[in-house]
Parts: structure tokens; sequence; C-alpha cells
């Protein structure tokens, strides 16, 4: 009976740890669950400067004023990223423009596809392949007239038993012609990392 | 006998597990930054350890005489150029170590980096940095980058998108 027990445990055991290293899963999940794999500047902290910065833009009396009796037009500028970390800052800024979009408060002009829209455009007038009267002309595009842009900076603090990384994201609407800046805010993330007494 | 049997099973598990832990890159890693300029690659080129211990036997007549006014000297301060050597020592000593002790020749790719750093009140400035070849990040003439001064002392290059 022992002998049986022993061996039944063993075999557990060794098909446990030989299903574990062997065995890869592909699961779904919902892409606005909360991340904590690490500290580092993870989709939750994307998601949440993202909304909460276009909530405060949408919401401010100064943006509401300015979009009172028009659609300003905005081009986005890169995000400066001030931590250590590579993070792939245009993804922020395509989540906010696209958020501030289906607004219908805001129009964008897209200063990252103005190379392709040049070869488009003189396609459609030198290539002699469009009808010349349907041809879209050079010299109509429209200027923005706002630019958004911001900062990424972050302070990390760490010592043998714990991590802390602040992350504060500044956004700023500049009105181009004036100068001002119209509209401001920043938006802060702390996430600590301490050890517990069960981890895997 | 049967708790004893629980117990290791239990141990063996959690060994397991906790060697699954530990999973790293460096660029991703939150770290203490002083400080961050943005520019661009100017020229970038790949430099092997054997040309780095070269130069330091001729008393770093390339790499030591670009980098004195340069990042290296920024960042230990005084622009002596003995600190840059140090610095540039090490990693080339680092090298003959590894020759040593494994018998083989171990040649630790570096790439030195020209980046002009974006123009304030019409200064342009240009920094020669010397750092790691990343296969995951290989830089290119005109790329935009960041020039990161980390807390620790090290300055790394790293591209803005």
């Amino acid at each position: 009976m022992k002998k049986l027990i022993i061996i039944t445990s063993v075999v557990l055991t060794l098909t446990l740890i030989a299903g574990c290293t062997n065995k890869s899963v592909v699961r779904y999940g919902d892409a606005a669950e909360v991340e904590t794999t690490d500290i580092s500047f993870g989709s939750t902290d994307l998601q949440k400067v993202a909304g909460e910065m276009t909530d405060s833009l949408l919401l401010s009396p100064v943006v509401g004023t300015l979009t009172a009796n028009s659609r300003p037009i905005m081009f986005v500028e890169s995000i400066k990223n001030k931590t250590s970390e590579h993070i792939d800052t245009e993804s922020i800024t395509d989540s906010i423009s696209t958020k501030l979009l289906r607004s219908g408060k805001f129009r964008f002009v897209d200063m990252g596809r103005v190379e392709a829209a040049r070869k488009q455009l003189d396609y459609q007038q030198n290539s002699g392949m469009v009808d010349a009267n349907k041809a879209m002309q050079f010299g109509k595009q429209v200027g923005a007239q706002y630019m958004l842009y911001g900062n990424l900076a972050s302070i990390v603090k760490s010592n043998k038993d714990q991590s802390d990384v602040y992350y504060k994201f500044t956004l700023r609407l500049m009105d181009l012609e004036s100068g001002l800046v119209e509209w401001a805010d920043e938006t802060e993330i702390r996430k600590t990392k301490g050890k517990e007494f069960v981890s895997w | 006998m049967m708790k004893t049997l629980l117990l290791t099973s239990l141990t063996l598990l959690t060994f397991f597990f906790s060697g699954l832990a530990n999973a790293d890159y460096d660029r991703n890693k939150a770290v203490a930054v002083e400080k961050v300029l943005f520019g661009t690659v100017v020229s970038a080129r790949n430099i092997s350890q054997e040309e780095l211990i070269q130069d330091k036997n001729s008393g770093w007549k390339t790499f030591g005489g670009a980098l004195i006014g340069g990042v290296i000297g920024n960042q230990f301060g005084g622009g002596s150029g003995k600190d840059i050597a140090t610095v540039l020592g090490a990693i080339a000593g680092g090298a003959i170590a590894n020759n040593r002790s494994q018998a083989k020749t171990v040649v630790i790719h570096l790439v030195e980096l020209m980046i002009e750093v974006e123009c304030a009140e019409q200064q342009c400035q240009q920094f020669m940095v010397i750092q790691d070849y990343d296969q995951q990040m290989v830089f290119h003439h005109q790329d935009a980058v960041r020039m990161v001064y980390l807390a620790n002392g090290n300055v790394r290059i790293d591209k803005q998108f």
C-alpha cells in the first residue's frame, strides 16, 4: 500500500512537471484586463493614459469653446519619451487621436503619411493614367490649426525589497497661429513591485 | 511518510515554477534616468573588441579623443580623458579576462554612433557614443534616436520609435 502511494505521488509530480515544460497554451484574453506582468510600462498604462487624456481634453471648457461652432484641425507631434524604457509613444498618440476623431469634435492631418499622399497626388497629376478633370489637385490641403504634443517621464526608485515607478504623462494643445497653449493636463501612474511570500 | 512525500512534491513544483519567473529585457526595464536628449544618427559603424584593444594600446587615439568632449566626458566630469580611458579600458579588459578563462577568443561587438542632438538656440551638438551591438535594434543613418543618460552613469542610445 505504502509503495503504491509513493509511486503514485512520484508519478503525479513528474507528470505535472513534464506537462508544464512541454505545453504551451494560447488563449484569448480581455484586451482591457489589468496587466501586471512586470513593473515596466504596459498595456494598462497605455489605456489609462490615452483614456484619461482624451476625457480631460473633451471635457475641458476651453476645448468646448473651440469646438462649439467648428471642428478644429489638429496634428499630433510625437510624444517625447523621457523614460529609460523603449516605449512605442506613437501607439499612445494613435489611441488619443482615434478617440478624439471618434468624438467628432476634431479633425486631424497625419504628418506621417504626407509622403504617401504626395506620391499619390503626383501619380494622379503626372502619370497620364488619371482623368485630368477628376484628379486631385496639389495645393488644396488644409493646414492644421492646433498641435497636440507631450512628454512621458518616469522616476524610478528601488531597493532590495521593493521597486517603485512613477510615470507622468503631460499633454498640451497649442494654437499654431498664436503660439498659445490652449489646454494642458497630466496624468500620473504609480506602480510598485514588492516581494510576496508565495510567488511564481 | 505521506507528509514528507507531499512536501517533497510541493517543493519540487515550487522550484520549478520559480525558475520560470525571470525574463527581462534591458531596453524595456524601468530604471532611473538623469536626462534624455533627442537627435538623429549621423553615422553608425560596428567596431570589434580587437579594434578597441588595439586603440587602447595606441593610447586611445581614435575613440578616446572623440569621447573626451562627448557623452562619456560629460558623464564622468572634467573631460580629462583619464576616466574615458578607464571606461573603455574596462570594456576591453572584460574581453581579455574572458579570453583567459575560456581559452578562446571572445569578440564583443560594439557600435560607434555619431549622434546629432536636436539643435537648441542655433547650436547643434554631436556626440560619439560607443555601445554594444544589439541585434534587436540596429542603427542606421538618419534614425531618430534618444540619448538616455541613466542614473548609474551609463549612456544608452535607443530608437525613438
